[in-house]
């Protein structure tokens, strides 16, 4: 008897759970980023963010010693190879620094507008905790001035190449999708053709770029790198700011009696290696200001 | 309230494993799905109740740190915590690699049926090969991991209740 009694009891128990579960996904799915949920989501995201830097910072120093100890052979020749690389590097940047002071000097002579951007430096602390999801945790939150949807890159500030967006923010810590998500979409450029697209996240597979007109020439001795278009629609700035590498073509598919052909095109951040990325905040209020 | 400490140390252990220590320890690419682990080994030990209980509360918790709509997660989690609860007390093996394959069976159905909610409500669109790639390779992952949990994840089980403790 007591049985049965403790059988109904989980049953109701169950179907209790199992109703709520489905009260939440149809209100979550209504409200979107709005209400209670997402209130408990940041509640949940904060309090497990300084573990994860916790865990984190022990975690990757062992993991880099190990990775460091199997690729010890190399690293002397690699080492002699990057130097030279960075003394080619230092020339090439020093003859960068004088065209930016001219094209400055010109912009300001046409009184074209030039966009400032605030980049805020943070650590990836976490990874996503799903297999259909790219997405990483960094340590800065809406506390050091970090908004959703802000663009996050990696590498230095006069070469950035695009990680991703920020998706959710708390306090103290930020979740970034990567470009690589299935839900990431980015208007880009070929750097040659100068032929615009759409670039789409493909999870593990090379990201694809869509909506290019059909004769598109890619070149194929040479690699072609595709980057970020600054527009403006309605007035209304987009997402990203001009210029960021989102990374190079692996292949073009162009059929000849498509309407558009497609090309793929791989990243050029890699993602397992990422540990400091900088969130890129251009003046939200200088951009409902401007016509 | 043992017990909600318990659980709570649990699932944020287990949240926290999946973030930051498995995503560099992946089998080809992939990464375990620990709180289905969880769930079903406290629904092996401790019947269905339990296993609903501890699903509900850890899908939740991981539907929070996840794009797609919340309470997926906490549904599938709560649907496997009891059927593995049930299916339990009709099983009468003494394998010892009983905790595995129940890992992966439950693994591998509350994938499959996570993402089957999730195209239902039209979030998901990952291709088959790759969903049937994640299904698979959960499953194993998590049966490899069961050997090295179970222990600790008995000791937390049996840490909920001062009463007895149901082994095999």
């Amino acid at each position: 008897m007591a049985i049965r009694q403790r059988a109904r009891s989980t049953r109701v128990l169950v179907v209790i759970l199992v109703a709520v579960s489905l009260a939440i996904i149809t209100v979550d799915y209504r409200s979107g980023d709005a209400g209670p949920l997402a209130a408990a989501g940041r509640a949940v995201n904060s309090a497990i963010a300084p573990l994860q830097r916790a865990v984190s910072s022990v975690v990757q120093p062992i993991g880099d010693f190990f990775s460091s100890l199997a690729r010890l052979p190399s690293l002397a020749e690699r080492n002699r190879a990057l130097q030279t690389e960075v003394d080619d590097l230092k020339t090439v940047r020093q003859a960068n620094q004088e065209l930016a002071r001219r094209i400055d000097s010109l912009e300001q002579l046409l009184g074209l507008e030039t966009i400032t951007v605030r980049s805020i430096p943070a650590r990836v602390i976490a990874s996503g905790v799903s297999n259909f999801e790219w997405s990483v945790t960094i340590d800065r939150g809406s506390d050091d001035g970090i908004l959703v949807n802000m663009p996050v890159v990696t590498g230095a500030s006069d070469g950035p190449r695009l990680v991703g967006r920020v998706l959710r923010v708390t306090p103290i810590s930020s979740t970034v999708q990567l470009l690589i998500d299935r839900d990431f979409a980015v208007p880009g450029r070929l750097s040659t053709s100068k032929e615009m697209g759409l670039v789409e996240g493909r999870g593990e597979d090379d990201l694809r770029m869509d909506l290019l007109s059909p004769g598109v020439e890619v070149s194929e001795t040479q690699p072609e790198s595709v980057f970020t278009v600054g527009y403006r629609v309605n007035g209304q700035r987009g997402l990203y700011p001009p210029g960021l590498l989102i990374g190079t073509v692996s292949r073009a598919f162009s059929e000849p009696d498509s309407v558009e052909s497609y090309v793929t095109v791989r990243p050029a951040v890699d993602f397992s290696t990422l540990e400091y990325v900088l969130v890129l905040a251009r003046g939200r209020s200088d951009e409902e200001v401007a016509p | 309230m043992r017990r909600a400490v318990v659980l709570i140390a649990v699932i944020l252990t287990a949240l926290l494993l999946q973030t930051t220590v498995f995503p560099e320890l992946t089998l080809l690419g992939i990464k375990p799905e620990l709180l289905y682990l969880v769930t079903v080994v406290f629904a092996a030990l401790r019947g269905p109740e339990e296993g609903a209980l501890v699903g509900f509360v850890g899908g939740l918790a991981q539907d929070f740190m996840l794009n797609t709509p919340k309470g997926i997660t906490a549904l599938t989690l709560t649907i496997l915590g009891y059927t593995v609860g049930l299916a339990r007390q009709y099983i009468t093996s003494p394998s010892p690699l009983l905790p595995a394959i129940l890992v992966a069976l439950g693994t591998a159905a509350g994938v499959a049926f996570h993402q089957g909610v999730g195209f239902l409500i039209g979030e998901e669109d990952a291709p088959f090969g790759y969903l049937a790639k994640v299904v698979l390779l959960t499953a194993v992952y998590g049966a490899i991991l069961t050997p090295i949990f179970y222990p600790v994840l008995r000791r937390a089980a049996a840490a909920t209740h001062a009463g007895r403790v149901v082994r095999f």
